[in-house]
């Protein structure tokens, strides 16, 4: 038997049904490629949890949240059109369990009235300022706010529009200690967030220059003045395949990246930069809808440029559950969500292309940006053309359709099987979800995140990469979210995890 | 024509579909086995937590009573319990914690992990170094002096934490030689450990003065400083004048600052010079706001107009920390001519100081 069928072709049609063939082929080898990537980071990332299960008990987080030695850190935290919820962010992330830190809260222009809900809440003061210009902004500071007759170490600056990355320069400039920490206004941290992401700092502060946490999806579980009290999977079908998607992709995928020192995305919802390091690379590019990942791969790129080689310094992955964000619980939202993410990566890719393949890069040249490029930016682009090719080889012959059948029938186990090994793995390490039922809709979002949700987003995928090709404007990304009240079940949302 | 793998995939597929089953069937029982595991170590444990909780708040003579009752318990009961009496461990304080440590000697809970500090397995050593920590069980010294050379980075870890914990000053020289070689114990952990092990380490850690590791020689200072170490000023006003790494002179400075002793009023100025960096000009404004000499102000003032907006913004909160003459000067440069940097600066301070909201803290950008 053959991919092609016994019908024979002869001229240009035998030539389009050979190159059909061929495609199909292709097509089938890149979908176990893919698979048998991410089962092998998930294996490094099962290797680097059970090490770190194991060493939980003595990793000394008590000794750090009550140390005057552990280092101070300013929360950075971009704000537009935030109204809604603001108040109770800063009023979560003041309370967080760390012994220094401050946070840095820039409001980038908004038309809500955010300053005036941050104004109303913490008794701001405007007061004269000099905003030091460690890093070139395009919105200057209009003005500064700082709580009045408290030591609340609480900064709110309002700057005009300029875009979150932009934003986010102003913080850095702004900031006071040696540490930043770059979070989304919508992040939901655990008290323990700053102990856990900063300790790679602690431990070894001679390599570390970035850290980032795990961000989960905050739809479903129960919040509690700013807190995730509960942690549940959620009953919508999107979410729950998000949910699996988070945990293979976000939680493992770059564990084991980390543990292969090849990190390259730190998400903005909530990571954590030694602040000379960043001033050093000239802060965030604010032309990059991408601007999380592609500091990473700039400090990458900088400190190699320096003559560091690896193991000189450390971008690390912290795997305890410390932050959460929202996702997105409706198709308009995912779409714009995923749109803006591939655009990142294909500008990010773009800028940096010198480095991909390039051994001066190590393993972020030679594993990490390729893998990147193949699985990650091309990937919404085979998918969709093993969409038409597929039928269309059947239709022509080329492909026997019972072997289709069988292959697809073998690709869908396998994705399934890499999705379960993700659910285990979250499962022995962390089983954050306690209900039994939370297991049965991570199982189910397993299921059909092939079936439909896959096609979807490699579609909007494909919309990023021409949006980021034809350079089309920027926004920033748009949340769909009304606020958390005292107590209540979290809905959508946009940012990158 | 591309031969087609049918009997590959199909035995793949197969081999997928029983692995998707296993693994189902492994989820399902990690989470059986966990929430059998909690709810019979609950079982188990609940009618001796109440004797142990009856036993952190009893009067002395009914504690010898209790004492005895609990460390009669069955092993069973107590590998339920210990994780409760460790965690409790750390959180206790004075007779209670006494009665916690007394319970764990009985339970042989130390023997054992002095034991385990030799085990192979690097979690094992690594839990036994934090119990005996909690416990301050200083016949472990020795040991966990060893396992600051660990393979392991955590094992290293712990038993510098752990040693702090113990606080016993011999551990001093073994701890600041951690800080070099192939197996390190970071500077902060070794910091805090040292600052633990009171005045009767000193000794040990001015000799790390003399050390050739700028690292040593950094932590040396700052511990000095971190414990108010007055008698050993002059050691650090020459550290800050004359040792060739920035890092150990940003660190004397700040310590001159903690001291507050007027033997640093002279050194710090001279820190504050152009041709310093920039670090160790900051560090060194800010620790003259500490010191509260008035005889800063001038230079201090000087320092607002400053072409670096950190150095000037630390030298303006520094001001204000003078009291009311620094406060007078600032005033002063803020009445002056609009637009210039100093005049900026100024306001900027008085502005914070206005609400309330002064951040004097120095922003560094130190890596240790």
């Amino acid at each position: 038997m053959s991919v092609a069928g016994a019908q024979t072709w002869d001229g240009p049609l035998g030539a389009l049904h050979d190159v059909i063939t061929v495609c199909d082929a292709a097509v089938i080898l890149y979908f176990l490629a893919v698979n048998t990537g991410y089962l092998v980071l998930i294996l490094l990332a099962l290797a680097e949890l059970v090490r770190r299960t194991r060493r939980a008990p003595f990793a000394g987080h008590e000794d750090a949240a009550g140390s005057a030695f552990t280092p101070p850190i300013s929360v950075i935290m971009p704000a537009y059109n935030e109204a809604a919820g603001i108040t109770e962010a800063v009023r979560a992330m003041l309370l967080l369990h760390y012994p220094v830190f401050e946070v840095v809260v820039v409001d980038d222009g908004s038309t809500d009235g955010t300053l005036d809900a941050l104004t109303d809440a913490f008794d701001l003061a405007e007061v004269e300022h000099v905003v030091p210009e460690d890093v070139p902004v395009r919105g200057a500071v209009s003005s500064l706010h700082l709580p009045a007759g408290g030591p609340v170490p609480l900064v709110v600056a309002r700057k005009a529009n300029g875009g979150k990355a932009d934003a986010l320069n102003v913080g850095i400039n702004l900031a006071r200690y040696p540490l930043l920490c770059m979070v989304d206004a919508d992040s939901i941290l655990d008290s323990q967030a700053l102990l856990a992401v900063a300790k790679p700092f602690s431990d070894d502060p001679l390599r570390v220059v970035a850290s980032g946490g795990v961000v989960g999806i905050a739809n479903g579980c129960t919040v509690e003045a700013g807190r995730v009290v509960e942690a549940h999977v959620p009953t919508d079908l999107l979410g729950r395949t998000q949910v699996v998607e988070y945990l293979r992709g976000f939680f493992l995928g770059r564990t084991g990246w980390s543990k292969a020192g090849g990190l390259l995305i730190i998400a903005g919802a909530f990571g954590l930069f030694r602040r000379d390091v960043v001033v050093a690379v000239g802060g965030m590019d604010p032309d990059c809808v991408g601007e999380d990942a592609e500091l990473v791969v700039r400090l990458h790129r900088h400190l190699r440029a320096q003559g560091h080689r690896h193991g000189d310094y450390r971008i690390v992955f912290v795997t305890e559950p410390i932050s959460w964000s929202e996702a997105p619980s409706s198709l308009r939202v995912l779409g714009r969500q995923r749109r803006r993410w591939q655009r990142g990566l294909t500008e990010i890719l773009l800028k940096h292309r010198r480095m991909i393949g390039n051994p001066r890069y190590g393993r972020v040249g030679l594993m990490a940006l390729p893998f990147y490029l193949l699985f990650e930016l091309m990937a919404p682009l085979v998918e969709l053309a093993g969409l038409v090719l597929v039928p269309l080889g059947v239709l022509i012959g080329a492909v026997d359709t019972e072997f289709l059948w069988l292959f697809l029938l073998a690709a869908y186990a396998y994705a399934m099987v890499v999705s379960l090994v993700s659910v285990a793995v979250e499962e022995y390490a962390y089983h954050r979800f306690s209900r039994w039922r939370d297991v049965w809709g991570a199982f189910v979002g397993a299921a059909v995140e092939n079936v439909g949700y896959r096609q979807f987003t490699a579609w909007w995928r494909l919309r990023g990469m021409w949006d980021a090709l034809h350079r089309a404007p920027q926004v920033w990304g748009a949340m769909t979210r009304s606020g958390f009240g005292p107590r209540e079940r979290v809905r959508e949302g946009d940012r990158r995890p | 024509m591309i031969p087609l793998p049918v009997g590959l995939v199909t035995g793949a597929l197969l081999d997928l579909l029983a692995a998707g089953l296993a693994l189902s069937l492994l989820i399902v029982g990690i989470r059986v086995v966990r929430t059998h595991r909690r709810r019979r170590h609950e079982r188990i444990a609940a009618p001796v937590r109440v004797l142990l909780l009856e036993l952190l708040c009893a009067p002395d003579d009914e504690q010898s009573e209790l004492l005895d009752r609990i460390a009669r318990i069955d092993r069973r009961t107590w590998v339920a319990l210990e994780p409760t009496v460790t965690s409790m461990l750390g959180k206790v304080t004075g007779r209670a914690r006494t009665a916690l440590v007394l319970l764990c000697e009985r339970r042989g809970s130390a023997a054992a992990a002095l034991a385990d500090l030799g085990s192979r397995t690097a979690p094992r050593r690594g839990r036994a170094a934090q119990l005996l920590g909690q416990l301050g069980h200083r016949p472990a010294v020795p040991a966990l002096c060893r396992l600051l050379g660990d393979r392991d980075r955590e094992v290293r870890l712990a038993a510098a934490r752990a040693l702090g914990r113990i606080g016993d000053p011999v551990a001093a020289p073994r701890l600041l030689r951690s800080l070099h070689g192939p197996r390190t114990v970071p500077p902060r952990v070794v910091t805090a450990a040292l600052t633990s092990l009171g005045p009767e380490a000193l000794p040990g850690v001015v000799a790390g003065l003399r050390d050739p590791s700028p690292l040593v020689r950094a932590v040396a200072v700052e511990v000095l400083g971190t414990t108010g170490a007055i008698a050993r000023t002059p050691e650090i006003v020459r550290a800050l004048r004359e040792d060739p790494d920035t890092e150990v002179r940003i660190r004397a400075a700040r310590a001159l600052g903690r001291l507050g002793m007027p033997e640093g009023l002279a050194p710090l100025v001279a820190a504050l010079g152009p041709d310093r960096p920039a670090a160790l000009r900051m560090v060194a404004a800010g620790a003259l706001g500490g010191l509260g000499a008035v005889a800063a102000t001038v230079p201090l003032t000087r320092l607002l107009g400053d072409v670096d907006a950190h150095v000037a913004g630390a030298a303006a909160r520094a001001l204000l920390r003078l009291g009311p003459q620094g406060e007078a000067a600032l005033r002063q440069a803020a009445d002056g001519r609009p637009g210039t940097r100093a005049a900026a600066q100024a306001r900027a301070a008085l502005a914070e100081r206005a609400v309330g909201g002064t951040r004097h803290d120095v922003l560094v950008e130190v890596t240790l």
